[in-house]
């Protein structure tokens, strides 16, 4: 039995509540859906930061010669980018966005441990600030340094304390650290949630694809991100107390750190990935007016990504050299990854075929995720060729590359989810109109910005750098490079508008504004705060589809 | 779908607490006393402590609770859409796979060789009225694959050369049939202006790939190539494979088969003997 006390805040409906109690609601709060509303607020305040250093970034090399930046204040950009954009915008977002979903759409209450939750989002918020505090103590006892500058891979031995004076890695170290172990815990909590807390009805193989996809990822939260927690205590040793792992001159091994580090790694930009694919996977469907092609062999699809790319983390090593036979090991595991990513490429596609498809934005953005990921999938693979990754290893090329998958993979999907599921969450509409500018104005400014990126690679543009001559041949396609980010940032300035103005004077939106099929369409938006009035009880894939149709109910094909 | 009203203590939720905040806090000032200061370590572990105490306090012996808040916006019930469900298909077990029909693959295959027989005609007539020589286009594609032909002279390429010949019609042959077979699949896929799609769109899109990437692929070959003829002789193939296909008899899937017929087994009573399982 639980113990019963009276509610907390004031109850509903009594005139305007204090901005103090509002606040203290927020922050005490252990509820799902509000806990992923402040991870998603916050990884898009880091997108802005982190988008804004890139502009900085792009600035500098725009042309030949600038001087907007010294070349110290260029690596901790470089650093800060990358590092902001890979644990303080994509986690957050993808952990936000499955804290709201999960529970709603597998029809529970909460997630199974509602105080871990908290647990896990405040981690990642302070940890965040830890890291950003090192524009201002990380000067430390040798006043060197300023924020991180050790790129967002930290290779050994330029983090060892003779090469990184100062404090500065170290707050890389431990803010990473900190909002780590926050991912680890609240990754528990969705594998825990989805197996234990599905509604009457829902047997695996009935679970919407966004919890099977969140499954795995979560699976591979916690198989990645420990191991790097190890590697960063043992740097943090080697820093603060003296010890020689990573340190070559003294014994130790740099290599070790590259494949601590990559074993977390590629795992990781899968964990980034898979969500992506989880939203689209539940957009495309709707937008299609389709049952998604192929269920089964797109959980197997999503093991499968599971199981390979904890086996591939050694394609960032190529350059290295690898034994032949390792590196041809890697360069067929790696590979291998393409076949279950293919299978769902073409099970996307498979769904949007013969369908009646709205291009309303989410399928809009959807539609811009299959396009660029597919280039940036393709890339992939030319990378995985050991000869050719020889050739364009660390030069602007793998700009490009992980840029279609994260940028025109991730953030597209992202887009697609926040305009899909906003009205649930507000209550209201995001601007259709405002949204479709976006889109276009984003769609070509992306391929302006990271295009032109795969030539200058390929004309030997080293990544990292700061400036750059004149006479290389690179000047065209960095100036193209840079003015893609003003059309960006035009596309950009349109959703914060349109977010802020929808917010308050958007269209209201119903229950089910998309005429869709999962269980949050079943609920009010926003929902309650016990989401569901009475348990649901589902009978298919598609518990909405059925109760719209009762003629032809999904739970006879199944 | 359908809802299960919950039992008799009406619903409950965990209450708001902030023990977690105070722990994360304390833990992250732990972090940072490392590089600071014992004594933010030491605030942070006093601060985690008591975030740990609240927490434990939260949650022993049991759970603290509290009734959900009362609203009364309550969710609009789902309504039957008017008017059935239209089906592609009856009494499958399944819903239909789109497309229902498609064009036999031999109708690719052969399609791609008609195509790509009249497309070297097509060509060799060009190698006749620009250079006068029956073998120059066999040459010049020949060159894609062996070395040495890049660097020749357009006299040498006019010439006759039996590895040109014969790399030259393996070449055009398998790439024929590959493509042939590519349309063949992909057109009953395309809901609208199949020809346009096999004869412009497709051989456009193909010769702006090859003007892209020749200069880089194969620089001295890139030299030889009269763009209006090579676009020319894409589309002769698009319009002779696309029309081939097009014009071919579909045939149904065998989505809706049982699967003793697919694998091939033709005993009467077969689909009935399956139904019964
Ligand atoms: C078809 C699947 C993919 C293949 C075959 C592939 C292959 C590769 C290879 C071989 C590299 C190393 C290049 C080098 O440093 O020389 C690389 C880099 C990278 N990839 Fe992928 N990739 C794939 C998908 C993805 C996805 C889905 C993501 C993220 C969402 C991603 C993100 C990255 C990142 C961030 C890097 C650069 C890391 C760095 O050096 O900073 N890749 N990829
Ligand atoms: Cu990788």
């Amino acid at each position: 039995m639980s113990v019963l006390q009276k509610p907390a805040g004031p109850p509903a409906a009594t005139g305007p509540v204090p901005f103090l109690s509002r606040m203290h609601e927020w922050v005490t709060t252990v509820d799902h859906k509000k806990l992923g509303t402040m991870y998603v607020t916050c990884g898009i305040v880091y997108l802005i930061i982190a988008g804004l250093e890139a502009t900085m970034m792009r600035w500098q090399l725009a042309w030949p010669g600038q001087e907007v930046l010294s070349p110290e204040e260029f690596n901790r950009l470089f650093t800060m980018h990358g590092t902001t954009m890979v644990f303080f915008v994509g986690m957050p977002i993808l952990l936000g966005a499955a804290n709201v979903l999960i529970p709603l759409m597998i029809g529970a209450r909460d997630l199974a441990f509602p105080r871990l939750n908290a647990f896990g989002f405040w981690l990642f918020f302070f940890g965040s600030l830890l890291l950003y505090f090192s524009y201002f103590g990380g000067q430390g006892l040798y006043g060197m340094g300023s924020a991180p500058d050790v790129g967002w891979f930290a290779y050994a031995p330029l983090t060892e304390r003779t090469f990184s004076r100062g404090h500065s890695t170290d707050y890389w170290i431990l803010g990473i650290f900190v909002a780590g172990i926050g991912s680890t815990a609240t990754g528990i909590n969705f594998i825990a949630t989805i197996l234990g807390m599905r509604c009457k009805g829902m047997t695996l193989m009935k679970m919407p694809l966004l919890a099977w996809i969140m499954l795995i990822d979560s699976v591979l939260i916690v198989v990645a991100l420990p191991p790097l927690a190890a590697g960063q205590i043992m740097l943090l040793f080697d820093r603060l107390l003296g010890a020689h792992f990573f340190d070559a001159q003294a014994g130790g091994s740099a290599l070790l750190w590259q494949n601590i580090f990559w074993f977390f790694g590629h795992p990781e930009v899968y964990i980034l990935i898979l969500p992506g694919f989880a939203f689209v996977t539940e957009i495309i469907p709707v937008f299609s007016r389709k049952v998604i092609f192929g269920y089964p062999l797109m959980v197997a699809a999503t093991v499968a990504i599971g199981f390979i790319s904890v086996g591939v983390w050694a394609h960032h090593m190529f350059a290295v050299g690898l034994s032949p036979m390792l590196n041809a090991i890697f360069m067929g595991s790696t590979m291998l990854v393409g076949v279950p990513t293919g299978i769902k490429m073409f099970n996307w596609v498979a769904t949007m075929i013969g369908g009646k498809i709205r291009f309303e934005t989410p399928m809009l953005y959807s539609t811009g995720f299959l396009c660029q990921f597919l280039l940036g999938g393709l890339t992939g693979i030319f990378l995985a060729t050991v000869p050719f990754d020889w050739q364009v290893s660390d030069s602007y090329f793998v700009v490009g590359h992980f840029h279609y998958v994260l940028f025109g993979g991730l953030v597209f999907a992202i887009f697609a989810a926040v305009y899909y599921w906003f009205p649930k969450v507000t209550g209201r509409l995001l601007n259709e109109r405002l949204g479709k500018w976006q889109f276009w104005l984003l769609l070509i400014g992306f391929n302006l910005t990271f295009g032109p990126m795969h030539v200058s690679g390929m004309l030997g543009m080293p990544r990292r750098i700061y400036t750059y001559h004149l006479d290389r041949g690179w000047e065209f396609w960095n100036l193209l490079s840079s003015i893609g980010v003003i059309i960006q940032l035009v596309g950009f300035s349109l959703f914060a508008w349109n977010v802020l103005h929808s917010l308050f004077k958007g269209r209201i939106a119903g229950d089910d504004p998309w005429d869709a099929w999962t269980l949050e369409w079943s609920t009010t938006s926003p929902p309650p705060a016990h989401n569901f009035d009475e348990d649901p009880v589902v009978h298919s894939r598609r518990p909405l589809w059925d109760l719209k149709h009762p003629d032809d109910p999904d739970w006879k094909y199944e | 779908m359908s809802t299960q009203p919950h039992d008799e203590h009406g619903i409950e939720l965990p209450q708001p607490t902030s023990a977690p905040m105070f722990t994360a806090f304390g833990f992250t000032l732990m972090a940072a006393g490392l590089v600071t200061n014992w004594v933010v370590a030491a605030v942070g572990f006093i601060t985690m402590m008591c975030g740990i105490v609240i927490w434990f306090r939260n949650s022993n012996p049991d759970s603290r609770e509290m009734p959900a808040p009362a609203t009364d916006r309550h969710p609009t019930p789902v309504v039957p859409k008017e008017g059935g469900v239209d089906h592609l298909l009856s009494d499958a077990g399944h819903r239909a796979r789109i497309p229902m029909e498609i064009h036999p693959y031999s109708a690719g295959i052969i399609g791609g060789i008609l195509g790509g027989a009249v497309m070297s005609g097509f060509a060799v007539v060009w190698g006749l009225i620009s250079h006068g020589s029956l073998w120059y286009t066999v040459n010049l594609l020949a060159g894609a694959m062996l070395s040495g032909y890049a660097d020749m002279t357009t006299e040498a390429l006019c010439a006759f050369r039996t590895e040109g010949l014969i790399v030259g019609i393996l070449i055009q042959v398998v790439m024929s049939i590959g493509v042939g077979l590519l349309y063949g699949v992909t057109l009953p896929l395309i809901p609208r202006m199949r020809l346009f799609f096999s004869a412009i769109l497709v051989p456009l899109m193909w010769s702006g790939l090859t003007w892209a990437s020749i200069s880089i692929v194969n620089p001295a070959l890139g030299d030889h190539i009269e763009w209006i003829w090579f676009i020319a002789s894409q589309v002769v193939y698009g319009v002779v494979t696309g029309w081939w296909i097009i014009r071919s008899e579909k045939i149904g899937t065998m989505q809706n088969w049982h699967y003793l017929e697919r694998i091939g087994v033709e005993t009467p009573g077969a689909r009935e003997m399956g139904a019964d399982e």
